[in-house]
């Protein structure tokens, strides 16, 4: 633990020099030299790491482009916030499920990463955290994402000046 | 009444008040942002960059934004004393200004002399304490008349702050006035040139209580609990908007400038070089020759700063460089400068340079320390600078008595 | 004669330094404090309520916005307390990194409140520089989880994914610096006379006072007591490895300011250690996907960086509990508030707010 200040010549010398606020004074002008830390947001943008959390999206099979998602309704079924809303068919020929609308409402949603966690996609989830944050909009409508923008996603708006 | 004794009593006087008080509004504006950036770097974050290359039009903007803003005032204020305020808090600050002199030698434009301060009066320093303590008034009413609470609190905490530390700050100019044995500002300097000695060297003491009392007097940190933001919102001016907290806040900044010349003129030499009587460092006199290198390294230095994104190290590398540049300069005289001097430019230089420096120590204390509590700053005013200070005054007699 | 009157200030919900919406509403003589009287629940959002219309995974996000400052000690308790009720057993590796997680939250805590607290006292540059090594925390925690405030960091059985690639290097680099970014906190505040003539002997709070009010975490361990829920009852396998628990004198303000300090040194102790000896495998139990525990109920702690966080759970029957009860630390240790102000100066408030370190989500939950 730190000691307190004690009692002694040399303390007292210290305290008549007022040497701990010199100390300070030369903290403070010493992180000058340090490079400063924050970005300036719209222009530039930190780097964000590969886990990020942003915006959940679905997606294509990178290969053969065709939907991943089987409609299960884990993800819905997961959902704390009961933000995720699918609509599904059976398939023409009898094998398996296929969607018809996949809505996800990000006023609801909560970032938490839940519905990835039971996709049964492996090892490429259908439905992922992408690495999107600008949602701002100015009608509420805009936070309802039909699956045209859940696997296509949005252009990035540009805050350029 | 000629018209040459006219225009040297009335059109010049009205003039150099006119160039002080127009001046000074953009001086501080660009204060502000000095402190800003300063205060940013000290944080290692970027200051203000939007407005203007680099923020340079950021003071420009504030300014704007103050003047179109709604001008609140609260329902139960009492509206007569809470308009007048702001104005009775920035007359005295500005008023103050009138005895600072920049520098000594005359200038002469269209064949009149022209001063470069607006009056020298033998009683400057007592003017001055008076003139300061009128801006209590301001504080008391503004605080009163918002007719909120956290306004009054601060402003019975300023008022207690204001009057304890007139004290020391009276007696620690008293060991100048002696030592001096004028209170004019242009005579103080004066007698600092014929002992060829800065005051703060005699005066140590003195200058130590002396702007510790001036920190506390114009309300900065770590004396800044009038307006401690944490505890009492803003202080006396919580309920203030618009152009009316604008007076505020140029009085806070002009008391600052006009604490920082005192300091400057009383302990510091004014427009004086340093060692102002050696022979050998005359070459000083021509400040602008170091000033001006010193400024474009610094400057290159802090755009590569910016440029590469890191701290402030290649800036105070240019600094260096170029102060030694013009040291080389104005030492060797290869470039035949030296003959340009003008004693009028050379004296704002040094007065410039001197404030500029204590201004810089106020950010510096912003950025760094803590605030002190209303009953250690009471503690401290009296019983460590006022006996300090009497202290002073003392010793300085003893000094004059011994060395005759 | 003269007359004084007794006035009543009104301090939050919207004021700079309650940390969020805590009112306070104070009866001033002058300057100084004959009462304050706590009014909370202005960041009420019924999450125990919430809770009992959630399965057992979907509470886990709800825990991150209780105490948001520290949200990973928060994950910790309640995956701890609905393990300890359905009995399983969390993988070695997995329990090492949720220590690595929790001691970096809570080196990641005590800066904001470092940073916070010097704010409060007129420091402020210090919140700056706090944050900056904060932020290399969030990075970590980024980079681990993938978000940067409310992590969601854990599954109950384990984590859901182990550490990144080269994440363990990141967090060793961390604690290499930080030591002597400490350093730098410690020569602006610990040692000058305005910062101690504001802590020293502010806010005392008695040891027995302490424990009567309920009081836990660093603000009980500045008054002398030594309780410590990480070496009183080790979850998590804490009781492998080896760190002091920094115990105060006075229970003052500077105390709970140095406590904290030497815990921030405490945690990356226990960092380097379970770094070390990191073990390896599987980083999640054998979990039933549908996850129904056996009827009956469980309390279980942790020290969170506030203090004493405690989940209780009633379970009966489904996928959903019965009851769940959140053990709130700074909603017990605002109770110790008023003791620690009375008679003091209103300026003292603020300090005395600023170092029992409370966050209003975790209050009013």
């Amino acid at each position: 633990m730190t000691a307190r200040p004690a009692a002694g010549f040399r303390d007292f010398l210290k305290m008549l020099l007022l040497l701990e606020l010199w100390v300070g004074l030369w903290v403070t002008l010493k992180n000058q030299f340090r490079p400063h830390i924050t970005v300036e947001y719209p222009r530039e943008r930190v780097e964000l790491s590969p886990r990020f959390r942003g915006v959940p999206r679905l997606r294509f099979h990178p290969e053969n482009g065709e939907e991943l998602c089987i409609a299960c309704h884990l993800c819905e079924t997961v959902c704390p916030d009961d933000c995720i809303h699918i609509v599904s068919e059976k398939k023409p020929d009898g094998k398996g499920k296929r969607l018809v609308s996949f809505e996800i409402n990000y006023e609801r949603c909560c970032f938490c990463g839940l519905c990835v966690d039971p996709c049964p996609t492996k090892p490429l989830t259908a439905i992922y955290m992408s690495h999107d944050y600008e949602m701002a909009d100015f009608k509420r409508e805009g936070f309802v994402a039909p699956l045209k923008v859940l696997l296509n996603g949005v252009d990035p708006k540009d805050y350029k000046e | 009444m000629d018209r040459q004794a006219l225009i040297q009593t009335l059109v010049i006087p009205a003039a150099q008040i006119l160039a002080v008080v127009l001046v000074l509004p953009l001086v501080i504006a660009y204060l502000q942002l000095v402190e800003r950036k300063v205060l940013g770097f000290m944080q290692v974050r970027l200051a203000p960059r939007r407005v203007g290359w680099h923020g340079l039009l950021q003071p420009i903007a504030d300014a704007v934004k103050l003047l179109i803003k709604e001008d609140t005032v609260p329902e139960k204020s009492d509206r007569f004393l809470f308009t007048l305020a702001p104005v009775v808090t920035v007359i005295p600050a500005l008023a103050s200004l009138a005895v600072i002199p920049f520098a000594a030698e005359p200038f002469h434009v269209f064949g009149y002399e022209v001063n470069p301060f607006i009056t020298d009066i033998n009683v400057a320093l007592l003017y001055l304490l008076a003139i300061s303590s009128l801006g209590i008034y301001g504080v008391i009413l503004g605080g009163w008349a918002s007719n909120s609470k956290y306004s009054l609190l601060g402003a019975l905490r300023s008022s207690a702050q204001m009057i304890s530390y007139e004290v020391p700050l009276g007696f620690a100019i008293i060991g100048v006035m002696m030592l001096a044995g004028s209170a004019s500002m242009v005579e103080i300097v004066n007698a600092q040139k014929a002992a060829g000695v800065w005051y703060v060297l005699p005066q140590i003491l003195g200058f130590f209580c002396y702007f510790i009392a001036a920190v506390a007097e114009t309300n900065r940190v770590p004396f800044d609990l009038p307006e401690a933001e944490a505890e009492l919102v803003a202080g006396f001016h919580t309920e203030y908007s618009g152009m009316k907290f604008a007076l505020f806040f140029l009085a806070e900044y002009t008391n600052m400038i006009v604490v920082s010349s005192i300091v400057t003129i009383l302990f510091f030499g004014g427009w004086l070089r340093p060692f102002p009587n050696a022979a050998a460092l005359a070459f000083l006199e021509n400040g602008w020759l170091l000033f001006v290198p010193l400024v474009a390294g610094g400057f290159l230095g802090w755009l590569a700063d910016q440029k590469l994104g890191g701290g402030l190290r290649l800036m105070f590398a240019g600094g260096i460089a170029g102060a030694a540049l013009g040291f080389l300069i104005a030492r060797s005289d290869v470039l035949g400068l030296a003959g340009l001097q003008v004693p009028a430019v050379s004296g704002v230089f040094w007065f410039s340079l001197k404030v500029s420096f204590f201004l810089f120590m106020y950010i510096w204390f912003r950025g760094t320390y803590p605030r002190y509590r209303y009953d250690q700053l009471m503690a401290l005013g009296w019983k460590w600078l006022i006996p300090l200070s009497i202290l002073n005054v003392i010793g300085t007699g003893l000094m004059i008595l011994i060395t005759g | 004669m003269f007359r004084t009157e007794e006035m009543d200030i009104n301090m939050g919900p919207q004021h700079p330094s309650t940390h969020g919406v805590l009112r306070l509403k104070l009866t001033l003589e002058g300057e100084e404090v004959v009462d304050v009287r706590p009014v909370i629940g202005y960041l009420h959002r019924g999450v125990e309520k919430l809770s009992e219309h959630r399965t057992y995974p979907m509470i886990e996000p709800l825990t991150d916005r209780l105490d948001y400052v520290a949200a990973i000690s928060e994950n910790l308790g309640y995956c701890g307390a609905v393990e300890k009720l359905m009995g399983l057993h969390v993988p070695p590796r997995a329990q090492y990194i949720r220590v690595v997680l929790a001691e970096l939250q809570r080196i990641a805590s005590h800066l904001l409140w470092l940073g916070t607290h010097a704010l409060d006292l007129g420091a402020m540059t210090v919140f700056f520089y706090t944050f900056r090594e904060r932020e290399m925390i969030l990075d970590l925690f980024e980079a681990f989880c993938g978000a940067r405030l409310t992590y969601n960091s854990m599954r109950i059985g384990g984590l859901y994914e182990d550490v990144p690639q080269g994440w363990t290097d990141r967090v060793r680099h961390f604690i290499g610096i930080f030591p002597s970014r400490e350093k730098e906190y410690e020569d602006l505040l610990t040692v000058n006379r305005i910062w101690l003539g504001r802590t020293r002997g502010v806010g005392v709070l008695k040891p027995e006072d302490a424990v009567g009010l309920g009081v836990s975490g660093p603000t009980l361990r500045a008054s002398g007591v030594d309780y410590d829920v990480r070496r009183a009852q080790p979850y998590s396998s804490y009781d492998q490895f080896e760190f002091d628990v920094p115990v105060g004198k006075n229970g003052d303000t500077y105390d709970r300011y140095i406590v904290r300090m030497e815990e921030m040194r405490q945690s990356c102790r226990i960092i380097r250690q379970a770094l070390d000896r990191l073990p390896e495998g599987d980083v999640r139990a054998k979990v039933p996907k549908y996850i129904k525990p056996p009827a009956g109920e469980v309390y279980h702690v942790v020290e969170s960086p506030r203090g004493e966080q405690g989940f209780y759970i009633v379970h009966k029957s489904g996928e959903m509990p019965y009851r769940m009860r959140f053990r709130a630390p700074s909603f017990v240790n605002l109770q110790a508030l008023p003791v620690m102000c009375r008679g003091r100066l209103i300026a003292d408030i603020v300090a005395v707010i600023g170092s029992i370190d409370i966050v209003l989500g975790d209050v009013d939950r």
